[in-house]
């Protein structure tokens, strides 16, 4: 608060004409740094320089009525007084108070040595004394990497370690943990963050085979770049703090896609030839078991058939063997001459006398084959 | 008048005085006071310092950690292939009076330009050393190589006034000529895949359609086999069944069964058949009463 009473004492000097006062200064002033340079001594005395030019320049206006009645102490000289001193102690504190948002920290250095770091709310830095600097601490900045291809730089391509080319994308998301270490340690934090990840995220694929940065190591991948990013940033005790690492884009170069796209295309081809086949399996199964269940039930119903047949036929044969055994001469005989009017009835026969038993009779007959053939025929 | 006048002129010359004897050290800097050009007072700490005015003037240098990203360099390692590489150092002003008396007015500008030249021959010397192979700076071994080269860079940065605090390489890159080279190579590569995946789709097919010829041929077969099985059987039934039967008077069986035959061979209309009256049918043709007798057909 020494800058407080530095004003009005200012302003009184500088409106009372002050012939002694000014000679005082005179005599303090060089005498002052010769005994022993004491700061805040000096502090004061050029904050009194200050104050007192800048209510001479100011207060020119007012000199007339203040320096001419100065000694006597006219009400107008007071009330001009009183407005000179509320405007410089306005104008101070103007400079002076200062508000930190809810993202931001302040940073205050006395005479340029750090003293503190704010919170946000309204705070108060006096002037000139003490400078502030004002941070956006969480807010969250991106650094996009690889991307500026079309930009003409080439930095998205990376090499692998078995040689390949891989085309990388990626956002670092960052803010500041440590407000004093990172506005007193690092000149410039955006392109240290941008060296370091690119640096990072270079070393690691460089370890890496291609197969597995396309796929399933990406995670892997981000996780193991963003702490190397952290450490690395930590060792500078740059207090920044890495949120994410945002991994956009890990692709063959667009000079070499069509291959890979085209592996893709044969796998699914692959695939799809395996369908097919196992339809077609399937379609040829069922089918054959369907038939294996035909010909066995063909078989069973042969079986059934067959014994059914067998059966009937033998519980005929033995109904009229039951028949016969009551009468068999007779049943014989009549069996005979049934069953042999049937055939005989049905086909053409002819009768042939050989003559006698003897079989003197001598006549060969003649037998027109051909002929009962053909009327057959007709 | 003239006393105030005097007074006022009088203040301005102590206040320029006072202003341009006192300077402000920051926080992210440090100072050398310079006499004439001779170095009289090196301020590291921040704060308030005093100087003799218009004699003395301050330099001011940056206390923060500075970076330099290098030009990009061919190096060539111990297997031949060639790689691009560029890098990016950190480092910070350790010595001011050091500082100023290697780099000069020049300032930083200088300074970089100077550790860009020691920088770039301890990243050929390195990468280009005995046993360090491309493979090798394309692997793990890169964080080593990177501390090597800090090291090296840091011992010769040291009398610049210069703490060397990390150097990083970023690019390691194929040069632009062997870049289509490498992207035949890689084509070629999932070209082979591509053919691979397919002529592996193809066998997976045939073997699956070969299986399922097999085992409907199987199956056809297996089944084929009981289905005989299950006919024998039959047969064997029905003879069974038949021989059962039959064999409880062969003697009837005979004549019944040669009955049934006949009717069943000779059934049909389209038969013809030559008979003898002497046969057992006309028995009674000629004569009425007979003269073979009951017995004749038996005899058969």
């Amino acid at each position: 608060m020494a800058g407080n009473s530095g004003g009005p004492w200012g302003g009184g000097g500088g409106s009372d004409g002050g012939d002694n006062r000014g000679d005082d200064d005179r005599d303090r002033g060089p005498r002052r740094p010769g005994e022993g340079q004491q700061i805040p001594e000096i502090d004061e005395l050029v904050r009194k320089g200050q104050e007192q030019l800048r209510v001479l320049m100011g207060g020119r206006g007012g000199n007339r009525g203040g320096g001419e009645g100065g000694g006597d102490g006219p009400q107008i000289g007071r009330g001009g007084i009183g407005v000179a001193v509320l405007a410089v102690i306005g104008l101070w504190l103007y400079a002076s108070v200062y508000s930190v948002q809810p993202e931001e920290q302040s940073v205050e250095l006395f005479l340029g040595e750090f003293s503190s770091v704010n919170d946000p709310g309204l705070n108060f830095a006096p002037w000139p004394l003490v400078t502030a600097e004002v941070l956006e601490v969480t807010t969250n900045r991106t650094e996009s990497i690889g991307n500026s291809r079309s930009g003409g730089s080439d930095t998205g391509l990376m090499l692998t370690t078995d040689a390949n080319i891989v085309d990388i994308d990626f956002e670092v998301v960052w803010n500041i943990s440590n407000a004093r270490l990172y506005l007193f340690n690092l000149r410039d934090p955006e392109a240290t963050v941008r060296a370091v990840s690119e640096a990072a995220m270079r070393e690691v694929i460089a370890a890496s085979q291609l197969a597995p940065i396309l796929n399933r190591d990406r995670a892997l991948i981000a996780d193991t770049v963003e702490e190397l990013i952290q450490t690395t940033l930590d060792s500078y005790e740059s207090g920044i703090n890495v949120v994410r690492l945002n991994l956009d884009r890990a692709d063959p170069p667009n000079e070499v896609i069509d291959a890979f796209r085209d592996v893709q295309a044969a796998e699914q081809e692959r695939d799809q030839l395996q369908r097919q086949a196992d339809a077609y399996a399937n379609r040829v199964l069922a089918g054959a078991r369907g038939e294996a269940a035909q010909v066995l039930e063909e078989a069973e119903g042969y079986r059934a058939l067959v014994v059914n047949q067998a059966s009937g036929e033998a519980s005929r044969f033995l109904a009229v063997l039951d028949q016969y055994l009551l009468a068999p001469e007779v049943t014989r005989r009549r069996l005979y001459l049934e069953t042999m009017e049937r055939v005989l009835g049905g086909m053409d026969t002819m009768i042939l006398d050989t003559g006698d038993d003897t079989g003197a009779g001598g006549v060969v007959p003649y037998l027109p084959l051909n002929e009962l053939l053909s009327r057959r025929n007709n | 008048m003239r006393r105030i006048t005097i007074l006022f002129i009088g203040l301005v010359v102590a206040l320029v005085l006072l202003l341009s004897s006192v300077f402000v050290v920051d926080e992210r800097q440090r100072a050398l006071v310079l006499q004439f050009g001779q170095i009289r007072q090196v301020i590291e700490e921040p704060g308030l310092n005093f100087k003799i005015p218009f004699i003395q003037e301050v330099v001011y240098y940056d206390d923060r950690i500075l970076s330099l990203d290098t030009a990009t360099i061919e190096v060539t390692p111990a297997d031949d292939r060639r790689l691009v590489v560029d890098a990016f150092a950190r480092y910070r002003i350790v010595d001011a009076e050091q500082f100023r008396l290697a780099v000069g007015v020049g300032g930083l500008r200088e300074a970089e330009r100077l550790l860009e030249d020691i920088l770039n021959p301890q990243i050929r010397a390195v990468l280009g050393s005995d046993g360090v192979t491309s493979d090798a700076i394309l692997s793990s071994e890169r964080a080593g190589l990177m501390e090597r080269i800090t090291e090296q860079a840091r011992l010769r940065a040291l009398p610049l006034g210069l703490d060397v605090l990390d150097v990083r390489l970023k690019q390691t890159e194929l040069p632009q000529q062997n870049l289509s080279a490498t992207f035949s190579r890689m084509r070629a590569e999932r070209e082979r895949e591509a053919t691979d995946e397919r002529a592996r789709g193809e066998e997976a097919a045939q073997r699956v359609r070969a299986l399922a010829d097999r085992t409907v041929v199987e199956l056809v077969s297996d089944a084929n086999r009981e289905a005989e099985i299950t006919r024998g059987e039959a047969d064997a039934e029905r003879n069974r069944i038949f021989a059962e039967a039959f064999n409880i008077d062969r003697d009837f069986f005979q004549f019944y069964r040669s009955m049934a035959a006949y009717e069943a061979a000779f059934g049909g209309a389209n038969s013809s058949m030559v008979l003898s009256p002497d046969s057992e049918f006309f028995e009674f043709f000629a004569d009425p009463m007979g003269n073979a007798g009951l017995a004749a057909p038996v005899a058969e």
